[in-house]
């Protein structure tokens, strides 16, 4: 989804005119899975598919939070864990822990996640923008919220900014 | 600017190919008649029919300043065809025509560069400005009149036979068989020549509405009387290079319908389809000798224009005999897609035939069945790769003609020697050689051969220079030397200006003379002092460089002062797949290319030596290595830090070697090249010594050693 959807969508939200705050229109899909206690999302339209920890083959010279390429189905896939990429502590993999890999712009990864939750539709009466407070570290890959009941929020990654950040 | 039309996309891969492909012939047909220094009778047929062809294709993709350039060329053309004598001075109408050929690669270039997008239409004018100055000065020649045409340029005769008159004329037009809707093509062919046209009367005559008359149309032919004021041929050439149009022929008004059916006999015999377009030339004047004197105005009977139809109908069952279509073009994307494939089955095959399941069981006929498959998947994958390889003579060819260009620029005296342009290697190969090629041969016409003369007679060397390019196949590798017996390179004029540029990184007593030649394959190392138009400005050497590493291969420069310079390049064959040994660090596999690999050894402690800061270094033979130990290379954990427990290998890339120490062989394996994933292009994994990675029978992913990188 781009920043205008998003933008359009707060905007509608705050708007005076009841119809439009009203609209509660589906605009995509997210899938969701845990990190921890947080929930994030990521649209569906990036994602490939869903598969175990199986062997991931170490590479050298690289960033601590990637673990390394595996072979899905003949293809070299470099894997992230997201964990270590927010700057989480490591927790031993378990039965839960999966693979999700996500293309996008041609460019296929696999992040690690703890568990995978669910597919969800997004409604515009949902949607908030992340804050802009630069100084907290993982809002750089959010690129926006989706409000649940009670405290449930989730955190929608930015893909773009996941797969293309440059290490500085 | 302009766009590419709507809906031609499509076409302009095929466009592309074909065009670049009749450039191609005809860059050869003029590189080898300029020897000659005079046209056959078949090479100047084979010009005009590229450049009518090459007309007719852009036209119909809508370039029409390509269009027009190939029509004006193919009018040049079409006065030498009919008066063979008429060129006194050759080597203009060469140089008319290598431009022409030039400015057709650049526009599609430029074309080719902007797909989709709007690209620069090149403005021809002059060159076709020159092309009509040389179709009026051949014309007046011929016709032995006085040059007085070019005035009225567009107008004028495309010939020597007499413009127009008000004679009617009838023509029977013939569409290509199966193009359908004859009517209305017939419709818009009247259109086009209507408006030059003082009479025009056609047969069906109902064309637009009735579209029954479609069925006479092909049956008969579609008949066109007109006159006209002024060109005659004109009108006879619109109608020739219309849209689907195959062939005319010229009847003489009266016995115009008894002419159809016999005039459309010798027709049926036209095989289906080698050639692009049939084309009835207009009856040919009197023989060649006589070629000078003016022809008389023809008298368009049937007989000449059927004896017209029976040559066109030989010569084309000449093309046809002489080259059986039995080749077809296959887009590139596909056969890289096959080649993948057959990988993966390889791959895969290995997985079934070494499945951990099947350990420990007695399975005879599971085995020979195994054995079997093996050796299919092997033809499979060789004849996938010898699909892929295609001769050097393409590349080699384009050398020529630039040795040419040369030759006349830089007025140096060389001979131009190919050797071995029947070598095939694989097409990605052959695309990303040709510019090192390209840039070589250019160094060694510029720097290489001696400006002046009097240094080679001093230097006791033939006055012509000589420029070798020669290719051949060796021990997997194919092998191009681009050699001349110019001045050579000159060691400390290197040496010292690799000084003053800081390119040295020991001391100067340490460089061989070979190190030193080999400085010039730095970045920005130019010696040239003077740029010229064809190289000196630095950037080329370190390209060839990268280039020739990027399929793997080496440049090694051999020079003597005075003597000559030797480039040589060696490439793998094959891209994709390696000969590899596997072993293993920790939990890590990693693929050792085995033509690096010289031997593998167990090693005793007491063999170890090592060095002030520490290094281990082992004396094999005499000769001492270094040692590499991979786990701590790429930081792996592993039990085995001894070096008697695991084991050495000793691997020698580009004249260096060194041993590395890994835990433990696995063996031999073929495995398929396959590049690191796009997200890891950012990290310099590729500079530290791994140049992919390969799938493995069991799934795993192996990490494939650059041995070159590794080293260095």
């Amino acid at each position: 989804m781009t920043n205008d959807v998003i933008k359009e969508a707060v905007a509608k939200q705050q708007s005076g005119d009841r119809k439009l705050a009203a609209d509660n229109s589906i605009l995509g899909k997210v899938m969701t899975f845990n990190i921890g206690e947080q929930v994030y999302g990521i649209e569906i339209q990036y994602i490939t598919e869903i598969i175990g920890v199986s062997h991931i083959t170490k590479v050298p010279h690289v960033p601590n939070y990637i673990k390394g390429i595996i072979n899905v189905r003949s293809k070299v896939v470099p894997i992230i864990d997201i964990r270590t990429r927010f700057g989480k502590p490591e927790i031993p993999y378990t039965n839960h822990t999966c693979i999700i890999t996500l293309d996008f712009n041609d460019i296929a990864v696999g992040i690690i996640v703890d568990s995978v939750a669910d597919v969800e539709d997004i409604h515009t009466g949902d949607i908030s923008a992340a804050p802009e407070n630069k100084n907290v570290n993982t809002n750089d890959f959010i690129q926006y919220m989706i409000r649940g009941e009670g405290d449930n929020t989730k955190l929608i990654l930015d893909v773009a900014k996941l797969l293309d950040e440059q290490e500085a | 600017m302009a766009k590419i039309e709507p809906g031609m996309e499509a076409m302009l891969d095929m466009y592309f190919f074909e065009t670049n492909g009749l450039l191609e012939q005809l860059d050869e047909i003029l590189l080898r008649t300029e020897q000659a220094n005079a046209f056959e009778d078949d090479d100047i047929k084979e010009i005009f029919r590229i450049m009518h062809t090459i007309k007719g294709s852009s036209a119909m993709m809508g370039f029409d300043n390509l269009s027009v350039l190939a029509h004006k060329a193919e009018d040049m053309f079409f006065v030498i065809r009919e008066n063979p004598n008429v060129i006194t001075d050759v080597s203009f109408v060469y140089d008319l025509v290598f431009q022409v050929s030039d400015s057709y690669k650049a526009q599609i270039e430029a074309i080719q560069n902007n797909i989709g997008g709007e690209y620069e239409q090149m403005n021809f004018d002059e060159l076709i400005d020159k092309l009509i100055k040389a179709r009026d000065k051949l014309n007046s020649e011929a016709s032995g009149e006085p040059a007085e045409t070019s005035a009225t340029a567009g107008a004028s005769s495309s010939g020597p036979a007499p413009a127009g008159g008000n004679d009617k004329v009838s023509v029977r037009v013939f569409f290509e068989e199966g193009c359908q809707m004859e009517n209305l093509r017939a419709f818009l062919l009247i259109n086009t020549i209507r408006e030059e046209c003082s009479f025009l009367e056609f047969f069906p005559e109902d064309v637009e509405t009735n579209a029954e008359s479609s069925k006479e149309i092909v049956d008969h032919g579609f008949l066109i009387t007109f006159s006209t004021n002024d060109d005659r041929d004109y009108i006879l050439k619109q109608i020739e290079t219309a849209l689907n149009v195959q062939s005319y022929e010229i009847v003489s008004g009266e016995d115009a319908k008894p002419a159809a059916a016999e005039a459309a006999a010798p027709k049926a015999e036209i095989p289906p389809e080698p050639v692009k377009e049939l084309k009835v030339e207009k009856p040919a004047p009197a023989p060649a000798p006589k070629a000078p004197e003016k022809p008389k105005p023809t008298d368009q009977s049937i007989e000449k224009a059927q004896a017209a139809v029976a040559n066109a109908n030989a010569q084309q069952a000449a093309a046809g005999g002489a080259q059986k279509q039995s080749l077809i073009s296959v887009n590139l994307a596909k056969l890289d897609a096959l080649h993948d494939i057959v990988g993966e089955i390889i791959t895969t095959e290995s997985m079934v035939i070494s499945n951990p399941d099947l350990e420990g069981l007695e399975l005879e006929s599971f085995n020979k069945a195994a054995r079997d498959l093996k050796k299919l998947t092997g033809e499979l994958q060789d004849t996938v790769m010898s699909i892929r390889m295609v001769p050097l003579a393409g590349v080699f060819q384009k050398m020529n003609r630039i040795v040419r260009d040369m030759r006349k620029k830089l007025n140096k005296d060389v001979e131009f020697v190919m050797e071995g342009e029947d070598t095939e290697v694989d097409k990605s190969i052959v695309d990303s050689l040709q510019d090192p090629i390209m840039h070589l041969v250019r160094n060694c016409m510029d720097h290489g051969i001696e400006d002046d003369v009097q240094d080679r007679i001093s230097a006791g060397k033939p006055e012509k220079g000589t420029l070798r390019l020669t290719a051949q196949n060796a021990s997997g590798e194919v092998v191009i030397t681009i050699s001349d017996d110019g001045a050579g390179i000159d060691p400390e004029k290197i040496m010292a200006k690799a000084k003053r540029m800081n390119f040295l990184t020991k001391p100067e007593s340490d460089y061989s003379e070979k190190e030193i030649q080999n400085l010039i394959l730095l970045p920005g190392f130019s010696t040239n002092e003077q740029v010229t138009e064809f190289s000196g400005r630095g950037v080329g050497m370190d390209v060839v460089k990268a280039n020739v590493e990027k399929c793997n291969g080496t440049i090694i420069v051999d020079s003597k002062k005075g003597v000559g310079t030797n480039f040589i390049i060696k490439i793998p064959l094959t891209l994709a797949i390696i000969d590899g040994m596997e072993i293993t660090v920790g939990d890590l596999v990693f693929t050792v290319p085995i033509s690096t690999i010289h031997e593998s050894f167990k090693v005793e402690p007491e063999q170890i030596l090592r060095d002030t800061s520490g290094n281990e270094m082992i004396m094999i033979r005499g000769v001492c290595y270094p040692i590499l130990r991979m786990h701590e290379k790429f930081g792996i954990e592993t039990e085995i830090t001894d070096l008697q427990d695991g084991i050495l290998l000793l691997v020698e890339a580009n004249n260096k070697s060194v041993c590395i120490f890994a835990d433990k062989l696995i063996g031999e394996q073929q495995v398929v090249v396959k590049p690191f994933p796009k997200y890891l292009s950012r990290y310099n994994i590729k500079g530290e010594g791994l140049s992919g990675c390969t799938i493995m029978g069991d799934g795993s992913i192996s990490l494939i050693i650059d041995t070159n990188t590794l080293i260095g």
